[in-house]
């Protein structure tokens, strides 16, 4: 068991594609970090060059205070487990499990063992003697997960392990994945796309957008304070509303004024003192669905209201959506089940200002 | 129409169409068999009842009285069977040791040219022999390949290579890189995870694409009646040796072609169950 350290890692492809763009992270002894980001971000590209299947440009990768550029992927003692699940077909799946410790002459008797103690977890031990082509993709993805594991690595990587499992299985897998690190201990790192398999699973998450680092931290600390305007759109489903603003006097307090002149919000204490410390001329208010409240009549206690229009209105059963015209912007509410509205109704807006969001303009970086 | 009806009657024109194509694959093979075993005067009766002789096997293995009577030329057949033997044995086994790798690389790796070279080994096929036999056989007799053992093998590559490499590049294709990067992971280095992973893996293909290989090398006329003499003649070539300008000896060369194909059947049975799997190209599964 190890530490991981990636120290200013860069992987740029053949023809120039820049997959994986200085990448600083520590994974640490035991933990169970989720690597997440949008299709093409360079997550596969990172978990590659951990493992030593691509060769890193730049950078230097340490596992446990050894550096790892130049040794063969055999010699690191990471364990990959494939999205394809990459089983070797013409071995039985006893003899898939084998294979790595037959290469490293472990003498047969304890082969037997540790291949029937990880079946044994993984409840394979009754397709031991079957060949991949006769199973599932359950069964073979705990082959695959059995395979990496009976080396007893270092380090244990998965890339989007789940992804072609049916949602039933999937949701029983993550359950199974999470006591299975906590149970080994093992430092691991999981690829996936999916945010929902991250929180699942992950102690931490790292979130990765065109071969950049956005945000690494615990699932809370980027949900509510997500680093940027990216990472604030990519995490949380339905995705965090987005809209231009500026900053405004109103009876000598900072306030906001959407850039189009539709709405004006007071901002409260925290947000508001942030905002003094700053010269910022464009800024970006986010807030998430939930955090909307949407009703038909202005409530007139004071509060401040957005009018808008509706758009478009679904009933999910427990929650509704709602997505309403405010100015040029769309909003995207979630609503409650009893509340029904219309195409084309006038909306009211409220939203619950201590859950705004704040980004500068051009960069996009939390305020 | 009642639908049990139907389905008996399918079957019945199906199970009819193959027994009329059968018959007509194999009458050729039956007439030959026959042939073979006819005396000279039986020769070109089309009667199916005759006394037998082994008459002929025993000429064309053992010497033949009228050719050292000089009434028909020599013809060493076992030499020339051992020929054929060297020269398509030969020619498969080179094919084998450049086309696995060749395929492999095809399949596997992204060069400049890669569809260009692929096509190019196919194009071998392409060419009628005949439009290529007259300046291969100026260039062999300026390179000493003329009548070599080794200039056989080397042209017979125009028509194995090609097939084994584009069947086994269909095959190597179909299997997931990441099995191979599993196993390098795994710790083994590349020739074992070839042998042990690969090569079970394209052994349906490697089978029948070799067997091909054989039998259309065994069976090849041109190039070794042009580029043969002597000293390399095949059982195709000395077939013509059955045929003087008096007579034909049919009988003959029917034994002879008996006995010729009898290599090819052997393989052929030998590795049958990997034949129909081997030839629905790229049948592996992962
Ligand atoms: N072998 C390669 N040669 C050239 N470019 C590559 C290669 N592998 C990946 N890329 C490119 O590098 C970028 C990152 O790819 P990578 O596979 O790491 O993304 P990913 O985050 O795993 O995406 P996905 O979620 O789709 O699996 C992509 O733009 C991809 O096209
Ligand atoms: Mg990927």
């Amino acid at each position: 068991m190890a530490e991981v350290r990636l120290d200013h890692i860069h992987k740029t492809y053949k023809g120039g594609v820049k997959a994986v763009v200085d990448l600083n992270l520590i994974i640490n002894d035991g933990e169970f970090l989720a690597l997440l980001g949008p299709s093409g971000c360079g997550k596969t590209s990172t978990l590659r060059m951990i493992v030593g299947l691509e060769e890193i440009t730049s950078g230097d990768l340490f596992i446990g205070n050894r550096r790892m550029n130049d040794l063969e992927p055999s010699e690191r003692n990471a364990a990959l487990a494939f999205e394809t699940y990459a089983l070797y077909p013409p071995l039985t799946v006893h003899d898939n499990i084998a294979f790595c410790l037959r290469a490293r002459q472990v003498p047969q008797a304890e082969i037997r063992r540790r291949v029937h103690e990880v079946a044994e977890m993984l409840e394979i031990t009754d397709i031991l003697g079957r060949k991949p082509a006769e199973l599932g993709g359950g069964q073979k993805q705990r082959i695959s997960l059995a395979r990496a594991l009976v080396r007893e690595p270092d380090v244990f990587l998965m890339d989007e392990p789940l992804s072609h499992l049916d949602a039933a299985l999937r949701a029983h897998m993550r359950v199974e994945l999470k006591r299975l690190q906590a149970r080994t201990g093992r430092t691991t790192v999981l690829v996936t796309h999916d945010q929902l398999e991250a929180v699942a699973m992950a102690e931490r998450v790292a979130v990765m957008n065109f071969g950049v680092l956005q945000q690494v931290g615990t699932f809370d600390e980027i949900y509510n304070h997500p680093a940027n305007e990216f990472v604030a759109g990519f995490i949380g489903e339905p995705p965090m509303n987005f809209l231009d603003c500026e900053p405004a006097s109103q009876n000598g307090e900072t306030s906001l004024r959407a850039s189009d002149g539709s709405f004006s919000v007071k901002l409260p204490g925290e947000l508001r003192s942030k905002l003094d410390k700053q010269t910022v001329s464009k800024l970006r208010l986010g807030i998430r669905p939930i955090d909307v409240i949407a009703s038909h009549q202005a409530s007139g206690n004071g509060v401040v209201e957005i009018a808008g229009q509706v758009y478009t209105y679904e009933s999910l059963g427990e929650e509704g959506q709602l997505a309403a015209h405010v100015g040029g912007s769309e909003v995207l509410v979630v609503t409650s089940p009893d509340v029904a509205f219309e195409r084309s109704q006038p909306v009211w807006l409220q939203l619950r200002t201590h859950r705004i969001h704040l980004f500068h303009g051009d960069t996009g970086a939390a305020l | 129409m009642h639908p049990r009806l139907r389905k008996a009657l399918t079957s019945i024109f199906s199970d009819g169409f193959l027994i009329i194509y059968f018959m007509f694959a194999l009458f050729p093979i039956l007439w030959m068999i026959l042939v073979s075993l006819k005396s000279g005067t039986e020769l070109f009766t089309t009667q199916f009842v005759f006394t037998p002789t082994l008459e002929n096997y025993q000429a064309i293995l053992f010497g033949d009285p009228r050719a050292a009577a000089g009434v028909v030329a020599r013809v060493d057949f076992p030499r020339n069977f051992l020929n054929s033997l060297i020269v398509s044995s030969g020619a498969v086994v080179i094919s084998l040791a450049v086309g696995v790798p060749a395929a492999y690389a095809l399949a596997r790796y992204n060069f400049k040219g890669k569809e260009t070279l692929a096509f190019t080994f196919l194009s071998f096929r392409f060419a009628p022999e005949l439009v290529v036999i007259i300046p291969l056989s100026l260039i062999y007799r300026q390179l000493g390949l003329y009548d070599t053992y080794f200039g056989i093998i080397w042209v017979y590559q125009l028509v194995t290579l090609p097939l084994l490499i584009w069947v086994l590049r269909s095959y190597f294709e179909d299997i997931s890189p990441d099995i191979e990067q599993a196993a390098m992971i795994d710790g083994y280095p590349w020739y074992q995870i070839f042998m042990r992973i690969l090569l079970p893996l394209v052994r349906p293909g490697l089978a029948a694409a070799a067997l091909l290989a054989f039998v259309f090398a065994w069976n090849n006329f041109i190039f070794p009646l042009v580029l043969g003499a002597s000293t390399v003649q095949t059982v195709t070539v000395s077939a013509l040796g059955y045929i003087s300008s008096a007579q034909a000896f049919f009988n003959r060369m029917a034994a002879a072609a008996v006995i010729a194909s009898v290599p090819q059947m052997m393989l052929a049975l030998s590795i049958q169950r990997y034949l129909i799997r081997g030839l629905s190209f790229g049948a592996v599964k992962g």
